[in-house]
């Protein structure tokens, strides 16, 4: 038993349904939608007067004239009525430029008003809550670290010997490279460790123990041995300390979501089908 | 903030939107942050000092609708969805960004694209508007129009009116600062205010990067010059001066693409014609220090012409060493000269011989020049000079015309590049402070991290311990200048870390230019530091190619050759006292991949041989410049 949708698919497919649909719309459109009586009156009144002399005034920088503004005001008299038989014509569907600006500016209605609305202190401690480690300041470290040259085999191994033979109070005995990379570090973030050496020197760094060698770890140039002197955690965030990211991520969030939630809840007036071909 | 400026282009009324803003700013507040700058400085900071959103009359028109606020999320390692719909992030943030909207027509193209059609009288602005609202497709094919009538001095009456657009300049400006000044964070992201000035003359290129030192107090007073009205170098440089005088706040130009100027972008002359004054020599050495020497638009270092002895010359130079920006006026080889930063230095030194002026006496960047509002330098990364370019299977081997006439090709464009700054701090003050005194310098995408310190006693064991303390406290570092000493030639320590991602080393070199007895201008470049020296002896003065490890079917490459480090203290063999030279560094990466052939991977593309499927990348770094004591 086809169900009723089905049953409406396989209707419109027929091509004699087609043909009724085509003249019924042609029908349509030659005689015109029926006048109603605002549609029909032009006023040209204060505002619209107004707007016109605006306009007029931005682009040319002084005041029209008299006649100008007689011209003015045919022009818009013209505008209108071509604007609305057009309308009543049905020009304005099916025109792809006259679609885009529509949605243009739809699109800029919906997300005005959260880029200028400014979010309350509670919406901005529950995004902070959210996600604190987002905002929060990063881990400090500061540490001591020897460039031992290109991971090799026999250069790892020797970096192991080295660490497990090291003495309290004394570095790893091992011959280091000279290079710009700077020896000491202080209360440097993993960030910083990480834009130096690259991500895994700096995750490696964030695992070692404090107050002693270790090693080795890999970089982006080669074998290191580390010592971390001092890791100093920061508190968790406030939100008086990062007011403006927590602000600039909201207010990213929020137009973005409004033009989104505008959208949904149109979509909803709407009965969607996608008919593919089979 | 993009939104905003398109309703009030809806509304027709921008001053209401430009208070709003301020009031939000206020709200908004920020904390006073004081950042401490360090001794000197310890970390390279990486920026982009050239980027275009859709406020840009091109960018704009090239399809990108990502404002400031996007390209600012992006610049500071946050994910982006990119105007074509693809998910956008850097692998790694960047430390600063300066976003450079085109002053002329700021906002104009969106302007026209939201403008009441019925208000566009103009019959070809009114084509225009229709093909951008057609789509992607047609908003290239009219920007390319717009692009070419600018070119030709032919726009509409309508879209240079003056007055008309000064009210919307202004708002966008406003809409501008405030975006910057909201992703602005002292000692963590340094967001600058600035604006490029397009100074075209028939097509050839003389673009200025304008940068500013302060904050959006100081900036709002002034807006983008538009180079429509004011066409010559001198009327940036009076405008410039104007904002220091009224404010006592600082800015500084940076010139790009003179490898599209056609001769004119570092003459022997005064422009127009005639011997170069020192007045403009002082003026253009004063506002600008920094000169951005490779991008998107292709390298400017120097050309194969100008450096036949030099076997890495001429990298990024195919598709533009045809024409001048428009590809309205060809080029012949003796513009050569006048465009490329070598030679430009060189010529530096010899107006300074005859006039006691040196007015190209610049250091060096990199930037992008991104029209996609993304600031990406990445090879495997790569979006694209406009949106129209962003990745897609055709990009690499479609032409690309800037203005409507042919000649260059998707893969001409170069994935390029970054500017590296020795900062105090990661503020406005300290980074522009660095650029001032030319302590940058620029790479073609990859972050090596380069240290150069001239002096006049480095000895071969100085490069141990703390020797980059050593290297200000006894030298100069990149950028500075050196005179006369009776203690011999003048030693260099230069050392270059591969980038912790990237690629190992090839080799460091120094290039030495200067003016010779005769007055004739010369240039040598030495290999200094090179990796595998036991297996690689150098034969007739030059060392072996460092090899390839590039396997082009999978995009990628292994660092089986080059190192990961090289240093050096290095004594200049040649030395002269009598005669004024400048030194500066050329790092070279191993081979590796480039961006085409990642779209090749990425679209299963089969590529002509003529594409750039690899090469080696480098950076470049301000010179040192001695100067003997006068006879």
């Amino acid at each position: 038993m086809p169900s009723s949708r089905d049953l409406a698919v396989a209707v419109l497919r027929e091509p004699l349904v087609h043909f009724l649909v085509a003249g019924a719309l042609v029908f349509l459109v030659l005689s015109g939608r029926p006048p109603n009586a605002t549609e029909r009156r032009i006023v040209v009144d204060e505002p619209v007067l107004e707007s016109i002399f605006n306009r007029y005034v931005q682009s040319f920088h002084r005041p029209p004239t008299p006649e100008e503004i007689d011209g003015l005001v045919q022009d818009y008299i013209r505008s209108e009525v071509y604007y609305r038989e057009a309308l009543r014509l049905g020009l304005d569907r099916d025109d792809e430029v006259v679609k885009k600006r529509m949605r243009n500016k739809m699109l800029a209605l919906s997300g005005a008003e959260a880029e200028a609305t400014q979010p309350s202190d509670t919406e901005l401690q529950a995004l902070l809550d959210k996600d604190p480690a987002r905002y929060a300041a990063p881990p400090r470290f500061t540490l001591q670290q020897h460039y031992l040259g290109a991971d090799t085999p026999t250069l790892r191994a020797a970096a192991k010997a080295a660490i497990a033979a090291v003495k309290p109070g004394s570095a790893p005995d091992l011959p280091t490279v000279t290079s710009a990379l700077p020896d000491r570090f202080d209360d440097a973030s993993p960030s910083d460790l990480a834009a130096e050496f690259g991500d895994e020197f700096a995750e490696s760094v964030s695992k070692a123990p404090v107050g002693r060698w270790t090693g080795p770890v890999l970089s982006g140039f080669g074998l290191h041995v580390i010592k971390i002197e001092r890791l100093t955690k920061a508190p968790p965030p406030r939100l008086e300390d990062v007011r403006q990211s927590l602000e600039n991520d909201w207010r990213f969030a929020a137009v973005r979501k409004a033009e989104d939630e505008s959208f949904k809840s149109m979509l909803r007036g709407y009965d969607v089908v996608i008919e593919r071909p089979r | 903030m993009r939104r905003e400026i398109l309703l009030a282009a809806l509304l027709l009324g921008t001053s209401g939107l430009v208070a709003g803003c301020d009031q939000l700013k206020k709200v908004a507040g920020g904390k006073d942050v004081v950042v401490k700058e360090t001794e000197f400085p310890e970390r390279v900071l990486w920026g982009d000092t050239h980027l275009h959103t859709a406020n840009s009359v091109d960018a704009f028109g090239f399809g990108v609708r990502l404002g400031p606020e996007e390209a600012l999320r992006f610049a500071r390692g946050e994910e982006v969805t990119s105007t074509t719909g693809l998910k956008a992030k850097l692998p790694r943030p960047l430390d600063f960004l300066v976003v450079t909207d085109h002053a002329e027509g700021l906002g104009a193209t969106k302007a026209l694209y939201d403008a009441p059609r019925l208000l566009i009288r103009d019959e070809t602005m009114l084509r225009w508007y229709d093909m951008m609202h057609e789509g992607p497709a047609g908003s290239q094919r009219a920007m390319a129009e717009i692009l070419d009538a600018r070119g030709r001095n032919a726009l509409p009456k309508a879209m240079l009116n003056q007055d008309g657009t000064a009210e919307r300049t202004k708002s966008v400006w406003n809409g501008n600062i405030d975006a910057v000044e909201r992703y602005n964070e002292p000692g963590k992201f340094t967001a600058f205010f600035g604006f490029e000035y397009t100074l075209m003359q028939g097509g050839n290129n003389l673009h200025r990067n304008i940068v500013f030192r302060d904050g959006p107090d100081r900036v709002r007073t002034v807006v983008p010059l538009d180079p429509t009205y004011k066409a010559t170098p001198d009327e940036i440089w009076s405008y410039m001066e104007a904002y220091e005088k009224a404010t006592g706040g600082r800015v500084l130009a940076i010139p790009h693409n003179s490898n599209l100027s056609n001769g004119l972008m570092f003459e022997l002359t005064q422009p127009g014609g005639g011997p170069m004054t020192a007045a403009y020599a002082k003026r253009r050495a004063r506002h600008e220090p920094v000169v951005e020497i490779t991008q998107i638009k292709g390298d400017s270092e120097s050309h194969p012409f100008l450096s036949p002895n030099d076997e890495f010359a001429g990298f990024g130079v195919a598709g533009w060493e045809l024409n001048n920006l428009l590809g309205n006026q060809p080029k012949v080889s003796s513009m050569f000269a006048g465009e490329y930063v070598r030679e430009a230095l060189k010529r530096g030194l010899l107006l300074e011989q005859q006039m006691g002026v040196n007015p190209y006496k610049f250091g060096l960047i990199g930037s992008t020049d991104s029209h996609t509002a993304l600031a990406t330098a990445d090879e495997n990364q790569f979006f694209g000079k406009h949106t129209g370019n962003e990745p897609n299977p055709a990009r690499a081997t479609q032409e690309q015309n800037l203005g409507t006439r042919k000649g260059r090709f998707g893969w001409h464009y170069l994935a390029s590049g970054y500017a590296a700054v020795w900062a105090k701090a990661n503020t406005r003050a300290s980074i522009f402070d660095a650029m001032a005194r030319r302590e940058v310098y620029g790479s073609t995408g990859p972050r090596m991290t380069v240290r150069f310190f001239g002096g006049w006693a480095f000895k071969e064991n100085d490069l141990k311990g703390d020797w980059v303390r050593a290297g200000y406290r006894r030298g100069v570092p990149m950028g500075g200048e050196l005179s006369a000493s009776k203690k011999g030639a003048p030693s260099f320590i230069v050392s270059a870390l591969k980038d912790p991602i990237g690629a190992n080393l090839d080799r460091v070199q120094i290039v030495k230019g200067w003016v010779d007895k005769s007055g004739k201008l010369q240039e040598k470049v030495f290999d200094v530091v090179w990796s595998n020296p036991e297996k690689r002896k150098p034969a007739g003065g030059k060392v072996p190619a460092v090899g390839d490890t590039v396997n082009v079917a999978t995009a990628s490459y292994t660092n089986s050759i080059g190192a990961p480090t090289l240093a050096k203290v290095w004594t200049d063999p040649e030395f002269d006292p009598s005669v004024r030279a400048f030194y500066y560094v050329r790092v070279l990466e191993i081979p590796t991949p480039s961006w085409p052939a990642f779209d090749a991977v990425r679209y299963k593309l089969k590529l002509p041989p003529e594409v750039r499927v690899k090469q080696q990348e480098r950076a470049y770094t301000s010179p040192i410049w001695y100067t003997p004591t006068k006879a």
